[in-house]
């Protein structure tokens, strides 16, 4: 669990560093062009002033890009504080579609995120429910059908949630053995208690999770 | 005459900053933001230098420098990266890149690649002419 645990936060500490390096980049960019405008001003040449408020309005919108990157790694990084928390399902579902949105955009998709029932919920392991997640949409990408969209739809159910990642084309059972009986992401289920299916028939990748409030015991396995 | 440059990257606010500045530096920019869009303006125009993203949608820039290479050895090519590791900067130059920075990129270091790039470029046209013409000498009798 905990190999494929860093496995995962590895990954997506990878990702976000890459998109902020891109966010810093365009920065970079901008800032030496409006030094490029004031050194212009300066010796005297005329410059049109809304050269200079359009470059600020778009430096203060990466900053804000590049803002809400950090804030989606950081809201990953407090997710291992507690191993059992009351989740938002559609929330949760969107922070790991933001995370895997560079990911999918790299190979031509876009990650769609819906809400089956109003106020989907479930208590649960709230990082390793993200991991399975991210499990499930690298499952997911390589079928994604014409569309090119991954649709990730967060629904509740009677033992807890269900998430369905849908318009999928193709797709086998072994797209979610997750690696095999003793992969860690296999063990990462089986601690949340929950099941990883494949919809052959409705294109869809079905992942059940257990509301640990709901159960006997009251605890995560 | 100035630098003929193609500025490839996916990351479009990038790219058309950075192309302003080269302007205002006197260079001819043109600017895509895929690798596929890229190939299309090699085919169809006459660049001094490509400066390409490694890692674009698509076609990323080690496969666009392959097939840059395969269908216009003359151009020259500078991949901007936002991880450079030495493993694909050794690729890259194997591949035949001419130079491989990181970003943010330092616009100096850019446009002295980009002028290096230039005069390799002239030399390898200078070269190939000298050896059509010595090769027209050669075969025609007068």
């Amino acid at each position: 669990v905990s190999d494929e645990g860093l496995r995962f936060f590895g990954e997506m500490s990878a990702s976000v560093s890459h998109e902020i390096r891109n966010k810093l980049a365009v920065i970079n960019e901008k800032v030496g062009l409006v030094q490029d405008i004031a050194l212009a001003m300066k010796s005297g040449r005329s410059v049109d002033p809304d050269r200079l408020e359009v470059q600020a309005g778009k430096i203060i919108d990466q900053i804000r890009q590049a803002n809400q990157i950090v804030g989606s790694l950081s809201r990953l990084g407090h997710s291992v504080d507690a191993t059992r928390a009351r989740i938002d399902t559609k929330e949760l579902v969107g922070l790991v579609a933001d995370l895997y949105q560079r990911k999918a955009t790299r190979a031509g998709i876009r990650i769609d995120t819906t809400e089956l029932a109003d106020g989907a919920s479930v208590t649960t392991h709230p990082f390793l429910l993200e991991g399975l997640l991210g499990a499930c949409i690298d499952a997911a990408l390589p079928r994604v059908g014409a569309s090119r969209i991954l649709t990730v739809a967060s629904d509740n159910s009677a033992d807890g949630a269900v998430i369905r990642f849908r318009h999928l084309e193709g797709l086998q059972e072994s797209d979610v053995r997750l690696g095999g009986e003793t992969s860690g992401a296999r063990a990462m289920l089986t601690v949340i208690g929950g099941r990883i299916l494949a919809d052959r028939q409705l294109g869809e990748i079905v992942f059940e999770v257990r509301d640990c409030d709901r159960t006997d015991s009251g605890s995560l396995q | 005459m100035s630098e003929k440059v193609l500025l490839v990257d996916d990351e479009e606010e990038f790219v058309e900053t950075l192309a302003e500045r080269m302007r205002d530096r006197g260079m001819d920019v043109s600017t895509s933001n895929s690798g596929t869009n890229a190939l299309h303006l090699v085919d169809d125009e006459d660049f001094d230098v490509v400066v390409l993203d490694l890692k674009m949608p698509g076609i990323d820039g080690l496969e666009a420098l392959r097939k840059i290479k395969r269908r216009r050895p003359d151009i020259q090519v500078v991949l901007l990266t936002g991880h450079a590791t030495v493993e694909k900067g050794v690729e890259a130059i194997k591949e035949g890149a001419l130079e491989f920075l990181e970003k943010p990129v330092d616009l100096a270091s850019l446009t002295d690649a980009i002028h290096k790039a230039r005069a390799t470029k002239m030399v390898l046209v200078e070269k190939d002419t000298e050896e059509r013409i010595r090769d027209i000498l050669h075969h025609k009798s007068w």
